[in-house]
């Protein structure tokens, strides 16, 4: 039929070698025991050996690096807006140690006569004589020259003796 | 062979199948030993996985994949292999029963055959598949395996002395 039936035949008449008939029973056992790795007589398979995956340290110290800068320029962006807020808060207070008295003014600018009056304990008259003044207090720092000054209204109510002459 | 299509017990499947799987699975191995080592990987997992024992160009197939799969488990097996398939057949001999000089000649000229002519001829000659089941097992067309196997007879009809 064709030109290589003679090749074929004589090809046919070679006879491949028997396996051994331990591979026989190797099979056996492994049909009949769990499923896992079959036993191997001459490719024995390595143990698992500890392998460093890099891979994800890679990935994990990345991740760990750019949440450091992410919170460090936080930082930064809080720290550059700090004065904007700082702007709102009182100033501080001036040291009053440094500042001396500078002078005290006082000015009457009314007084009123109330007429006699006597008090429970005693027959002799008094007069009395209120009074509304500003004191004005002045204080000023030598060194920069800064001064303060407080002013307020006063107002004071005199009980003069009236002699019976 | 025939029979083994319809026998369901695994040590009469395999005590006819095993001299032509080993033989296949020395394309890729060195030793019988390796040989012997692949071919159990493959039947049990062939079997453990209830495939059709019709289906023989699964099983040969498993038999190649846990072949190339063993070459590459090991890098300086996956060297030692390479070399061996390079250097054009000295150390991968199928290995057979020799009866006269007339068939060490035979299979000298089969050692010279290219790896893809000499695996078709193997499944052809010694395993019995058809050119179906073998393209099915090389995951080629059935063209090519009949292809392969025509310039594999043609190439050992050349190398042999007298035919």
């Amino acid at each position: 039929m064709n030109d290589f039936s003679e090749l074929e035949d004589q090809l046919r008449k070679l006879r491949p070698a028997r396996p051994s008939a331990e591979l026989s029973t190797r099979i056996e056992s492994a049909l009949a025991g769990p499923e896992t790795s079959p036993a191997t007589a001459a490719v024995l398979r390595r143990e698992r050996r500890f392998h460093f995956k890099w891979l994800p340290l890679g990935f994990g110290l990345a991740a760990a690096t750019a949440l450091v800068l992410f919170a460090f320029v936080r930082l930064q962006q809080q720290g550059a807006r700090a004065p904007r807020t700082a702007s709102t808060t009182p100033p501080p207070a001036i040291s009053t140690a440094q500042l001396v008295p500078a002078g005290l003014t006082q000015v009457v600018y009314h007084t009123r006569d109330e007429g006699l009056r006597f008090r429970s304990n005693s027959e002799q008259p008094m007069r009395r004589l209120r009074s509304n003044t500003r004191e004005t207090l002045q204080w000023r720092n030598p060194k920069t020259g800064a001064t303060l000054r407080i002013s307020y209204p006063r107002e004071e109510v005199s009980l003069i003796p009236v002699s019976g002459q | 062979m025939e029979n083994v299509a319809t026998d369901e017990n695994w040590k009469i499947c395999f005590s006819q199948l095993a001299p032509g799987l080993v033989l296949f699975a020395r394309q890729w191995t060195r030793s019988a030993a390796d040989a012997e080592d692949v071919v159990q990987e493959a039947f049990v997992k062939f079997w453990r996985r209830n495939h059709d024992i019709k289906n023989r160009g699964l099983l040969y197939a498993t038999v190649r994949s846990v072949a190339i799969d063993l070459i590459r488990r090991d890098s300086r097996r996956e060297r030692r292999e390479a070399t061996a398939l390079s250097d054009s057949d000295q150390s991968v001999q199928p290995a057979f029963d020799f009866q006269d000089d007339s068939q060490r000649a035979l299979v000298a000229a089969l050692d010279l055959l290219p790896q893809e002519q000499r695996e078709v001829l193997t499944l052809k000659i010694w395993n019995e598949l058809t050119f179906a089941e073998i393209a099915s097992a090389l995951g080629i067309s059935q063209n090519t395996a009949a292809s392969r196997y025509r310039y594999a007879l043609a190439a050992l009809k050349k190398n042999l002395p007298s035919t």
